[in-house]
């Protein structure tokens, strides 16, 4: 049985955001990621959601 | 004349609820799905019993795992709505049903411009509200199934006992179905909101650790957010006897009630509104027993029979067909949101109900809230670097219940498995 896909994660400070990313890839099935800025956090760090993919979002293929 | 008696007696006891014969679990649980899996055909997830009493914006609290869920749904065909927290104030629907006729927020918000009217209103009054269509539903019925008890209309078990028949096959068609929804957008800003004013009381519902066949899992509790409705108000039933013909002629057993001979028609008529009559005192809102008490001053109104009024629409010796007609009309079937209950009863990014259940890809799984990469985060990251490392983690991870990913492991809500694995793994290698 294979693990699950990585799930997406939110609220991914901007310092550790390629962290999360290479774990992510680290699923030979994850083929396109997606990073979205949420907000600026009253501590003044940047935050994003990282959505792993593991078909093309923009086709579905 | 004692015949036609005895079939209006017959008629009486099924909508009281009198069946004699024992019921049998399985055979309504059969209904019941049956039922279920003709709206759930319909992308739509069933309600079951019917009621009027659910409208977008309701939140249940699912505490049932995804996995248990998805069994019962495949299982029974619908899911029990589990504990209604509350019902959020949602707006949306000016915006949403801009031009629409009396549709708005507040006092305006549907249902109950519809439901009632005004004030003095005795009648709802729908006509306004949008329409949808459902296919026909097919189903087989037996008598020993318990008759009136599960089926949500109470016309399937008046007709088998009018056809005098233990078993029927039959078509229901649903009629005058109407369906409002609520921005799933506008309900994510309520719940949010409603989530945060009420955070103590969630947090008691953020993941646990279970264990289940001797593997640590996670048990994860949902708030179920409803987003649309679909109600029905009239319901055609039509049923055909599978007896076959002059299987009932032996001595001393009640003959089939020819309600239209054709030969007869005065006769055929006068059968029908003798039993359009003693349905309509049986599935009154105000039965003839209680209906003195009810006129009295100062006394609560009585109770409202279960179910809508069923009236005869055509009969012969095999088949009959009726028109049952609720009050108001009933939620059949619903769409939701789920909200996976976070630690310190913070929610989830929402994931449609009927995408969880059914299985259909979400363009990405269930988000989690990326908690920092603490010290056994770091010492991990560090040791995937060598190689050999990262199949070994995997096959690790594979042993453990729910098989979860390495980036869900290093950053998710996971501390007590990444503890583990710096122990069982890491220092363990060493």
């Amino acid at each position: 049985m294979a693990l699950q896909p990585p799930s997406p994660q939110t609220s991914v400070p901007r310092d550790d955001t390629g962290n999360v990313v290479d774990a992510m890839l680290l699923d030979a099935r994850v083929k396109w990621i997606a990073i979205v800025f949420e907000a600026t956090a009253a501590d003044g760090v940047d935050r994003f959601t990282v959505t792993p993919y593991v078909e093309d979002p923009t086709t579905g293929g | 004349m004692v015949r036609q008696v005895g079939a209006v007696l017959v008629v009486v006891m099924a909508l009281g609820g009198c069946a004699t014969e024992k019921t049998s679990s399985e055979q309504l649980a059969r209904v019941a799905k049956d039922w279920s899996l003709s709206i759930r055909a319909s992308q739509v997830i069933p309600v079951y019993p019917l009621t009027e009493d659910v409208q977008p914006g309701d939140v249940f609290l699912v505490q049932t795992p995804v996995e248990e869920q998805v069994k019962i749904y495949m299982d029974k065909g619908f899911l029990p709505l589990e504990n209604l927290l509350t019902r959020l104030p949602v707006t949306g629907y000016a915006e949403l049903y801009r031009g629409w006729p009396r549709v708005g927020d507040g006092e305006a918000a549907p249902p109950r411009q519809w439901q009632f009217p005004n004030p003095d209103a005795t009648e709802p009054d729908f006509s306004r509200a949008p329409l949808a269509a459902f296919p026909t539903y097919k189903f087989s019925v037996s008598r020993s199934s318990g008759l009136s008890v599960a089926i949500p209309v109470q016309s399937v078990p008046v007709g088998l006992n009018l056809l005098d028949s233990a078993s029927a096959n039959g078509t229901i068609t649903l009629k005058d179905a109407y369906t409002y929804a609520v921005p799933a957008r506008k309900t994510y800003d309520a719940i949010l909101s409603w989530s945060r004013a009420n955070i103590g009381y969630l947090e008691q519902f953020e993941p646990a650790a279970a264990t289940q066949d001797g593997k640590s899992t996670t048990k994860a509790f949902y708030l179920r957010v409803i987003n649309r409705v679909y109600l029905v108000k009239t319901v055609d039933v039509s049923l055909f006897s599978n007896r076959g013909f002059g299987a009932s002629g032996s001595a001393g057993v009640p003959q089939p009630v020819q309600l239209l001979n054709i030969a007869n028609a005065s006769d055929a008529a006068n059968q029908f509104d003798a039993i359009n009559q003693i349905l309509a005192k049986a599935s009154s809102p105000v039965g003839a027993g209680n209906a003195a008490a009810a006129g009295s001053v100062g006394e609560a109104p009585a109770p409202v029979a279960v179910g809508g009024s069923v009236k005869l629409a055509m009969a012969t010796s095999r088949s009959v067909s009726f028109v049952e007609t609720f009050h108001r009309p009933l939620v059949i079937g619903y769409l939701a949101s789920d909200y996976a209950i976070l630690k310190g009863g913070r929610l989830a990014t929402p994931v449609p109900t009927l995408n969880t259940l059914e299985g259909h890809p979400v363009p990405a799984s269930r988000a989690i809230a990326y908690q920092g990469c603490d010290a056994n985060c770091l010492q991990i990251r560090g040791w995937l670097k060598a190689p050999g490392t990262k199949a070994k983690l995997e096959d690790w991870l594979q042993a453990q219940g729910g098989a979860i990913s390495i980036s869900d492991l290093e950053t998710g809500d996971h501390a007590d498995l990444r503890q583990r694995v710096v122990k069982e793994l890491i220092e363990g290698s060493n």
